[in-house]
């Protein structure tokens, strides 16, 4: 059924469709309305889980960790400082190999205190071994959870659905929900392959020697490569049921582009109409959208920007020292690529500041315009005239 | 430590990916986590401030506990191991403790006075009996003089100490001001004679109708090593003003002796009465349930009274007046009433206690025509010998009570309104009490082991001695440590209203001498001493155990102790305990 909600009901949605079984919450802006709507499906009975609440996000994961041990389907939702605080607990969840789902709703972090859009906050734990998927509108946000279960459950790892602070976590679109029997077909109960087991009385997570932990973090390395497949094939099945998906990456007018915009998140959304509007004026550009951040799709981005000669990379974030994080990661994927696009680094956007059509253009512009990138990214959109770099 | 590495395989997949999971199916017992530990969680019970506060030296945080548990008749023989009489005390007290009762910081002080009563009550309907056996192991025999609550703390307290004690009474029922200073209302007979039978079968002995004289304090060596001079005060001040000795010029002490003899006369008229202590609105009190009207004219302000304020309170609610800063100048007979001339007082600084100092204001003056006068403004000792001196060589001055050590003579013992500065039962008691373990040491090792006897037996940083921890009780553990409200864990409490006292309406007080306060139930006594704190003592409510997340609290019966060799020292019990009954400490190293 087609209905106007908000990206936060639009995750709360898709949990109550994949019939989890134990969400845990503390409460945080912009995750708010998630965890607001999910409480009260309990309480009504809307959803039979069991919602826990917490004292801190930490104590959320380790409650689910022990919920998802015991072999039932767990859901939590945080951003920023909360998922700071829950970042050791997101290392011991991949390692331990639960397949726990969380929305991550991009939120700067502090000082100063910011609410608003900026993806520090979750790229800052891209090595803990999740899978994190971007959304770029409310009805990727809906989809994405459900796939994300069956994604999580089939490679044994957690998946992060990671969302715009209020671009999507707040703002009202129309949005497809698909009634539960659809849902049913495509994501089967949660069959853990191993669980807790209360009659046996033994430890997990122990002590593990230099002789075996190389290898269970191998196998770590292979289920994310397998991921990359799998996510593949899981979207064909959705695709089946719900005649749509949406692709570890986007490409759009890359084949003949000469310069091509590399975009995630709702900042894409605004690039498709800009990418459209230089197209018919005859500007041979392209557009690129990440969806899946971890595992990065190296081999599907070489191919699709193989014939590139430029590529601007917009990053709502930046690791200091070393730039945007999308620019560094696709950096890295083409390097070996023989001719290897230039790729511009751009940081735009950060603590939630306005990128707008016009942000977009001044920097395919600027590409155009400069031959050489700069090392680290250009800052766009600071409030001084000139932009500053290096 | 054994390691598994379990392993669970997807099958008839293509996928590569292997699950390896670490697993140990081994006790981890073998783990010793303790030695992790850098700071250690102990057991300590501490002092709770009522008991501190109480001068009788009560353990009220234990009978609270005892009581929210039904366990009355413990309870009750926790309050006797202290104070001998709770069925008086339970009425009359002014309740020092619940002024510092932490829980009045969180929303109202427990109503501990209320419980006593009720234990009190509990204990004369079921008819328990004393657990406090008269053991006889000293041969000295101890001489009191007045049977009032100073005098009979000292003879039980003395007896249960192996003395043999007698106590001489002048008036024909022992009790002292209780008897026959504090109208019925307040103290029915029967309560009284709740507490004196039963310390009558600990063993104390009490000789009525014997008044002793100054000879006695020399008469009594051979037959008594010590005395014990417990005569309060009772012998009116005088106004010093022309007139006094009119006729219906009354003493308050003897007015209220009168009405408690069965002399009660119908007071009509307008009666003054002069002062503002507790005779004052005692007597007030009386004079409106005989008929009459009453006003009690004050030289200082309403907030001065040295009156309970609740009495005040209760005598305002009866209709007392109360004039303020006027002081009596001068009393004239004419006819059938006297013209009272009363000097307008002004407020003029402070005094050291805090209480407005007066000054007359000019010449300002009106006259007041009364039928009578009940005079209350102090009192005294009867006679200079019940006096002790202050300061001459042999003299020792304690907290609430004086020695003195005569040569070739009994040692004397100054107790009660004699000494202490506040008048009160509670203060009596504590009197008693003190001369009981003072003369006791004196006997044992002399004179040099007073102090630091009293010093021993003191509970926590206060002035109040208890018995049980002088006699290696459970108290002795304690810490003397006082609990403040910001040690007590109040996310582990909900807010309660405190019991409300239920009283005789005021149309039915002011009939007669019934008593005021009512009995309350089971129930609601229960449900009042579940709202203790139980500041400082362990109520077994298992925080502890709960909050431990090394499972290293091991319950054993009621007890509880911590399995050192695996708790890591987080310290989550000690914050958890509610009441500060336990502590961290630095590991020794």
């Amino acid at each position: 059924m087609r209905r106007v909600i908000e990206g936060s009901q639009a995750v709360a949605e898709a949990v109550r469709l994949a019939r989890v079984q134990v969400i845990s919450a503390y409460p945080i802006t912009p995750q708010t309305h998630i965890v607001e709507i999910l409480s009260e499906y309990c309480e009504k009975g809307t959803l039979p889980a069991r919602f826990l609440r917490m004292e801190s996000e930490h104590s959320c994961l380790a409650a689910l960790i022990g919920a998802q041990m015991m072999g039932v389907r767990t859901f939590t939702a945080t951003s920023s400082q909360g998922l700071a605080y829950m970042h050791e607990l997101l290392h011991w969840t991949a390692g331990a190999r639960l397949p726990i789902v969380m929305a991550e709703v991009n939120r700067a972090l502090a000082p100063g205190w910011n609410i608003w859009t900026d993806q520090g906050d979750s790229l800052s734990q891209r090595d803990t071994g999740w899978l994190q998927l971007y959304c770029e509108d409310a009805q990727e946000v809906l989809d994405s959870t459900l796939i994300a279960f069956r994604l999580a459950e089939t490679v044994s790892l957690p998946v992060m659905v990671v969302l715009d602070a209020f671009y999507l976590s707040h703002t009202y679109e129309p949005v497809d929900v698909p009634a539960v029997e659809a849902v049913d077909r495509f994501l089967a109960p949660y069959a853990p392959r191993f669980r807790m087991d209360q009659t046996v009385a033994c430890s997990f997570g122990s002590l593990v020697t230099p002789n075996d932990y190389m290898e269970m973090r191998h196998d770590m390395a292979l289920a994310m490569e397998d991921a990359l497949d799998e996510l593949g094939r899981i979207e064909a099945a959705f695709a089946g049921v719900f005649g749509r998906n949406h692709g570890a990456i986007e490409a759009i007018h890359c084949q003949d582009a000469e310069i091509v915009l590399v975009t995630s998140g709702t900042i894409t959304s605004t690039a498709r109409l800009v990418v459209k509007a230089l197209r018919e004026r005859g500007e041979r550009v392209g557009l690129l959208k990440i969806r899946l951040f971890r595992p990065f799709p190296g081999a599907q981005l070489r191919e699709a920007l193989k014939t590139a000669k430029k590529i601007a990379v917009i990053d709502r974030n930046c690791s200091f020292g070393a730039g945007g994080i999308f620019a560094q990661e696709l950096k890295a994927a083409l390097c070996n690529l023989d001719p290897c696009p230039l790729v511009y680094g751009y940081i735009a956007g950060i603590g939630g500041r306005d990128v707008t059509p016009g942000t977009i253009e001044d920097i395919y512009r600027r590409t155009q315009e400069t031959d050489r990138p700069s090392d680290d990214g250009l800052w766009i959109g600071l409030r001084e005239e000139a932009p500053h770099g290096r | 430590m054994q390691q598994h590495t379990g392993e669970t395989a997807m099958n008839g997949t293509e996928m590569r990916n292997k699950l390896l999971i670490p697993r140990s199916c081994i006790t981890t017992e073998g783990n010793k986590t303790g030695s992790w530990r850098f700071l250690r969680p102990r057991y300590e019970d501490k002092t709770a401030p009522c008991a501190a506060g109480c001068p009788a030296g009560e353990d009220i945080p234990r009978i609270e506990m005892l009581t929210s548990r039904g366990l009355f008749k413990e309870a009750w023989e926790t309050i006797l191991r202290e104070n001998p009489f709770p069925a008086v005390c339970g009425r009359v007290c002014f309740h020092p403790c619940e002024a510092l009762c932490n829980r009045g910081e969180y929303d109202a002080a427990v109503a501990v006075h209320t419980l006593e009563r009720f234990l009190a009550d509990t204990a004369a309907r079921c008819d328990f009996r004393s657990p406090m056996e008269p053991v006889r192991t000293r041969e000295e025999r101890i001489a009191v003089v007045g049977a009032g609550p100073a005098g009979l703390a000292a003879a039980r307290f003395l007896t249960l100490l192996g003395h043999r004690s007698d106590v001489f009474e002048a008036a024909p029922e022992a009790g002292g001001v209780l008897r026959w200073g504090i109208p019925a209302y307040r103290l029915p007979g029967e309560a009284l004679r709740q507490d004196i039978r039963r310390l009558e079968r600990e063993g104390v002995q009490i000789f009525t109708g014997r008044r002793i004289d100054r000879a006695f304090l020399t008469d009594a060596a051979g037959t008594y090593a010590a005395v014990v001079v417990a005569c309060g005060h009772g012998r009116g001040q005088a106004m010093a003003i022309p007139g006094e000795t009119e006729t219906g010029i009354v003493e308050g002490l003897d007015f209220l002796r009168g009405i408690r003899e069965g002399k009660g006369d119908p007071c009509d008229g307008l009666t003054a009465v002069i002062g503002g202590g507790n005779t004052a609105v005692d007597a007030a009190r009386s004079i409106v349930r005989l008929g009459g009207k009453a006003v009690i004219l004050y030289r200082r302000r309403r907030q001065d009274m040295p009156a309970f304020q609740d009495e005040v309170r209760m005598a305002q609610e009866e209709r007392v007046i109360i004039e303020e800063l006027v002081a009596p100048a001068a009393a004239l007979r004419d006819g059938e009433e006297i013209v009272l001339t009363l000097r307008r007082m002004i407020v003029s600084g402070e005094e050291h206690d805090g209480r407005g100092r007066v000054v007359p204001d000019g010449e300002k003056s009106k006259d007041l025509r009364v039928r009578r006068i009940v005079r209350a403004i102090g009192a005294g000792p009867e006679a200079a010998w019940m006096s002790p001196e202050t300061d001459a060589a042999g003299i020792l001055t304690l907290g609430h009570c004086r020695l003195a050590f005569p040569e070739r003579q009994p040692a004397v013992a100054f107790v009660g309104d004699l000494i202490t500065g506040t008048k009160s039962v509670a203060h009596a008691i504590a009197s008693g009490k003190e001369a009981a373990i003072a003369l006791d040491a004196f006997f044992n090792e002399g004179r040099e082991a007073i102090l630091p006897r009293l010093r021993d037996c003191t509970v926590g940083d206060g002035t109040a001695l208890s018995l049980e921890i002088l006699l290696g009780g459970e108290r002795r553990l304690r810490s003397p440590h006082v609990v403040g409200y910001a040690e007590i864990n109040t996310d582990h409490f909900r807010f309660a209203p405190r019991l409300t006292q239920p009283r005789l309406l005021i149309e039915e007080r002011i009939r007669g001498f019934s008593e005021i306060d009512l009995k309350i139930s089971a129930g609601l006594a229960m449900k009042e001493a579940e709202r203790c704190f139980n500041c400082g003592l362990c109520n077994g409510c298992d925080n502890c155990r709960l909050y431990c997340p090394d499972v290293a609290v091991i319950r054993e019966g009621e007890a509880r102790r911590i399995a050192y060799d695996y708790c890591k020292g987080c310290g989550l019990c000690v914050v958890e305990c509610p009441r500060d009954a336990m502590f961290l400490e630095e590991e020794g190293r």
